[in-house]
């Protein structure tokens, strides 16, 4: 089945956000533009290292779904949404433009 | 927000560094805490800071304070600047004022200087020169023009007003300057410590506990009357809205505030370090005679993690106040922290110890008796 455009945007982080890693349950991302600083799970740490690399929001569902086996997927989805419009609002996390896609 | 640390290690790396990017000063205050690191060290060339602010970056560190001597004295203190800002850090700088000028902030124009700046704090100590002078020579007229054009070009501006023996019976007239006449958000407070140049001066500089009394109940007063615009981390105001909450707790019934009954002042030790002109690695730059190594040779992260000096300051909060001697039949441990260990360590030669200057059984004089080097100023 053929992918809606917004099934087909991809999806990459700031790169200005610093990342800090504090310990095994999560860590803190710093926006250095905004001072905004959001605490994020072990998931949402995951997460937000697949979006290092452009990436298709499908397509990290997947790979969550791979990690953790044990989460619920239909709750699942709602977070990953959520997470996502969240970051997207913020600046934390940026959709990259086709013609960007092209040029890299 | 859960608890990002790891017990007493603290966190993986400083959160915040204080950098102080030169020791040269145009200045030569009374009560510089800094003076005696200026004349023995020497500064880092641009280069070997901007080796430095990429380590920070790889550190993850989010915040950087640029101070000195004077920040702006370094004519390429907006490289310094932009070093911080490309290894994805936001900076603040705390300066005299008396070098800002149109030019300087022509220079926060470019690039993300502005975006990424927290704050310019500029010392103001007196509501004239004659008061202000005395602390900082000659350099009122200077420090103000500078805090106008900050104030005027929307930068973010902030005031510290060091309380000492010149200015304490002035902090009325300079609350009216600052918050009435220049009409700004606010202002902070603290007070000269016995380090540095004050060490030279102790006898006219430091508050005795009877001025820090009289400094607390006019710094209350004074907040009333401007809605809370003057603030403080530490110094006179802080003990001041401390032994209200004490007071008010004492009416309720509670013997402690949880987290207190021990030395637990100060946290900075777990989130943030300081670095001295020529590379120096220290707790804070209060303490700079406490060195954990050279940014020179050492690695920071390895410091941070590993120093003994910076575990035993970490340890420092589990020492019971019930085991400190003058402490130990206080009417206040529980409600107390102790103090910064900094003037604990200038007043008692030992950093494990409560700080005289902030202790409540001193200012209410229920403590008869006063270190060494108080005594004379009772």
């Amino acid at each position: 089945m053929a992918q809606t455009p917004e099934q087909q945007t991809r999806y990459i982080c700031n790169p200005d956000v610093v990342l800090r890693e504090e310990d095994e349950d999560g860590g803190l991302l710093f926006n250095p533009d905004t001072s905004q600083v959001k605490v994020v799970n072990a998931t949402g740490l995951f997460i937000w290292k697949q979006f290092g690399t452009a990436s298709q929001l499908e397509a990290v569902a997947e790979e969550v779904l791979k990690n953790y086996e044990e989460v619920p997927l239909q709750e699942f989805r709602q977070d990953l949404d959520e997470f996502l419009q969240d970051m997207l609002q913020s600046g934390f996390i940026g959709s990259v433009e086709e013609n960007e896609n092209d040029a890299s | 927000m859960s608890a990002p640390t790891t017990g007493l290690t603290g966190m993986s790396s400083p959160r915040h560094v204080d950098i102080a990017v030169t020791g040269r000063c145009n200045l030569s205050c009374a009560y510089c805490f800094y003076a005696d690191e200026m004349t023995s060290r020497t500064d880092l060339p641009t280069e070997r800071w901007l080796a430095f602010f990429q380590d920070l970056g790889n550190l993850r560190v989010m915040t950087a304070c640029l101070t000195g001597g004077e920040a702006f004295i370094r004519p390429d203190f907006f490289e310094l600047v932009d070093g911080i800002i490309a290894n994805h850090m936001r900076y603040s700088i705390l300066s005299n004022g008396t070098l800002i000028n149109e030019k300087t902030l022509a220079e926060f124009e470019k690039g993300k200087r502005r975006q990424r700046l927290d704050s310019i704090q500029i010392s103001i100590d007196g509501s004239s020169a004659e008061v202000h002078d005395h602390s900082r020579p000659s350099s009122f007229e200077r420090a103000l023009r500078g805090l106008k054009l900050l104030n005027g070009a929307g930068l973010p501006l902030t005031v510290r007003v060091t309380i000492n023996r010149f200015n304490y019976t002035d902090l009325e007239s300079t609350a009216r300057l600052l918050l009435e006449e220049l009409d700004l958000p606010g202002f902070s407070t603290n007070e000269a410590y016995p380090c540095g140049a004050t060490n030279r001066y102790q006898d006219e500089m430091l508050l005795n506990p009877l001025q820090r009394r009289q400094v607390m109940d006019t710094l209350l007063r004074l907040n009333e009357r401007y809605q809370d615009r003057i603030s403080a981390s530490a110094g006179p105001l802080v003990l001041a809205q401390e032994e209200c909450a004490i007071h008010d707790a004492q009416l309720r019934g509670e013997k402690e505030f949880p987290g207190r009954g021990r030395l637990t002042a100060c946290g900075g030790v777990f989130e943030q370090i300081a670095i001295l002109h020529d590379g120096t690695i220290v707790p804070c730059h209060v303490i700079s005679g406490l060195h954990l190594g050279n940014i020179l040779t050492d690695d920071l992260g390895e410091v941070w993690r590993s120093s003994p000096l910076m575990q035993a300051l970490r340890q420092r909060r589990e020492i019971p106040l019930d085991t400190i001697e003058p402490c130990q039949d206080c009417n206040f441990k529980g409600y107390c922290s102790g103090g910064c260990p900094g003037g604990a360590l200038f007043l008692n030669g030992d950093f494990n110890t409560r700080n005289p200057m902030d202790c409540y059984r001193i200012l209410t004089g229920a403590e008869p008796y006063a270190p060494a080097e108080m005594k004379n100023q009772l």
